[in-house]
């Protein structure tokens, strides 16, 4: 029964999100793409806090990068937007493993405190006009957005549509990342960092390639928020923004309902409560404190035991 | 020297002031069952961190298969065939006994790190080889009808299993069992032995360090017994309990009143 849902979910949540934006307005159409981009970067936080286990307070860092890597290519060097793509994937890919590697030993709360150092450092060469080409606390306005030829009326909804894409595309990479040997080493050297080493497992490596992907799928996600806003700020990609992305893995739990639902709560809901002004943040602080005491491994924690069907059925 | 042997020559390890190992040396052959006994503290875990590189001893030397393996880390070692298992259990303990298995597999299997973000057709074949060696493995072992449960939630005999189901899904040539009758029942350790000799079966060596005496003096084919650090007998089960110094280190001399 859980499987069969399971396996209408995904097909069910794409027609909802497709159908989505007739229902919407401007501003909740922008609040959709926010969510969408939101869970694009939460789900490639997963990947680093959920999956491997690693602390990593700065994935507003990784996000900002690729926005900014695409904002620099288009209005610096005059790339089209869907050109800069690639290299908005590489490049925070690669800071991840300089960034990670150094660090990489380091334990939960100390691994964190760097982290939030990195990502204080990123926001300040930014605001401070790095290269001349940052643009600075201003960041870059008038940014080329991505068109689909022959249907200007549908301009208003390409930024979702393109998010969306990109989601499909993070769930596919998710899919295969659970599905092989090395989405499993992240989770056993979560689990026992120790026991993951005694069999074999060099733990080093798979911690980098987890901070690796997280940072490409994070900088893909900046991609499409550069789109959506056709600019880029320094505020977008601060410190608060990457306790958000945390709070969100911790509070939905490490599953991919569990990451929908911690942005829907997190992002979506407080507004919804727009009315209520600063109190929403209040009323969201209660959740998050009773979801941590009710179920402390988040909303949807993460299911194990899935093994090929073709396995579980002999013997039964 | 012929085939994997694991020789330790003066193998010393401090921590700080303290000398846990002390010129340690014994020789285990292929295909034998060794075992490595001692009173409580007298550092034979110690020896098993120094062999599979948890805590590289600074000074000796740790051969296997004729190469020096002292300053290896301890991910190269079990690539080198030696697996070990722990004196308190160390699974993954939320995840399923088959994963836990299949982890195992790991270094065995073909898959590349990109194949984390996207499979080939090799890939998915790889994987479900693998797959299919670890449930001939929970067969072996009797496991499979907990194939799926979280191996948290079972009982401390069944997570013993799984824990050298998973040693063995490395296909090791020198398997290191430590204390692997701890807090089993009478039952468990008859069913522990038989197991030990169905791995030696399969060419495997096995190197144990066990408390349970009776286990030790069934199973094992030649002993070193330490005390404080340093070896103070070897010899074959029935030579050491007739050893006056291993009585004296487990007993206590008449003579130590002072």
């Amino acid at each position: 029964m859980i499987k069969k849902l399971q396996q209408l979910g995904y097909p069910l949540f794409f027609v909802v999100m497709i159908m989505l934006p007739a229902m919407l307005d401007s501003r909740w159409l922008a609040v959709a793409t926010t969510f969408v981009i939101f869970t694009i970067v939460a789900l490639s936080q997963d990947i680093i806090l959920g999956k491997a286990g690693m602390f990593n307070m700065g994935q507003a860092l990784f996000f900002g990068l690729g926005a900014y890597t695409t904002a620099v290519l288009n209005s610096v060097f005059g790339w089209p937007l869907l050109a800069t793509l690639p290299l908005a994937i590489i490049i925070p890919a690669l800071f991840g493993i300089i960034l990670a590697g150094p660090i990489i030993h380091l334990r939960g709360d100390y691994l964190l405190v760097v982290t939030i150092g990195f990502n204080i450092v990123f926001v300040q060469a930014v605001q401070n006009n790095l290269f001349g080409i940052t643009g600075g606390p201003n960041g870059i306005f008038g940014l080329e957005m991505l068109e689909v030829p022959g249907l200007a009326s549908f301009q208003e909804f390409t930024p979702y549509y393109a998010a969306l894409g990109a989601l499909l595309v993070t769930f596919f990479v998710l899919h295969n990342l659970e599905t092989s040997k090395i989405g499993r080493a992240l989770h056993y050297l979560r689990e026992d960092n120790l026991a993951a080493g005694s069999i074999g497992i060099n733990t080093r490596i798979y911690k980098i390639f987890a901070f690796s992907l997280g940072a490409g799928i994070a900088g893909m996600a900046g991609t499409f928020y550069a789109n959506q806003y056709s600019a880029v700020s320094p505020e977008a990609f601060d410190f608060l923004q990457s306790v958000l992305f945390f709070s969100i893995v911790i509070v939905g739990g490490s599953s991919v309902p569990g990451i929908l639902l911690g942005v829907f709560v997190m992002f979506v809901l407080p507004e919804i409560f727009r009315e209520l002004a600063t109190w929403r943040y209040f009323i969201f602080g209660f959740a998050m404190i009773f979801t941590m005491i009710l179920r402390p491994r988040g909303i949807w924690p993460a299911k194990f035991g899935r093994i090929p069907k073709a396995f579980t059925d002999k013997g039964r | 020297m012929t085939g994997k042997d694991l020789i330790l020559t003066k193998v010393t390890k401090r921590f700080g002031g303290l000398v846990a190992v002390d010129d340690l040396s014994f020789h285990v052959k292929e295909g034998q069952i060794y075992g490595l006994i001692g009173p409580n503290g007298a550092g034979k875990t110690t020896v098993f961190n120094c062999i599979t590189g948890i805590h590289p001893c600074e000074e000796g030397s740790i051969s296997w298969g004729g190469e020096e393996i002292r300053h290896l880390p301890t991910h190269k070692i079990v690539r080198m065939g030696i697996v070990r298992t722990f004196q308190t259990i160390r699974l993954f303990s939320q995840m399923s006994v088959a994963e836990n298995v299949m982890s195992g597999r790991h270094i065995k299997s073909s898959q590349k790190l990109w194949h984390g973000v996207f499979h080939t057709p090799a890939s998915k074949r790889d994987e479900t080889e693998n797959w299919q060696v670890v449930f001939d493995l929970l067969d072996f072992f009797g496991l499979r009808e907990f194939a799926t449960h979280p191996v948290g939630s079972l009982a401390y005999g069944i997570q013993r299993k799984v824990e050298i189901a998973r040693a063995m899904a490395v296909n090791p040539d020198l398997l290191i069992l430590d204390e692997p009758a701890a807090g089993l029942n009478d039952n468990e350790t008859l069913a522990l032995i038989e197991t030990i000799y169905r791995i030696r079966e399969q060419g495997i060596t096995i190197l144990l360090i066990e408390h349970d005496m009776d286990l030790v003096m069934e199973v094992t084919e030649y002993l070193t017994v330490i005390n404080f650090g340093s070896k103070i007998a070897e010899g074959t089960p029935s030579e050491i309990q007739a050893n006056p110094a291993v009585i004296e280190a487990y007993l206590g001399s008449d003579d130590d009143d002072f």
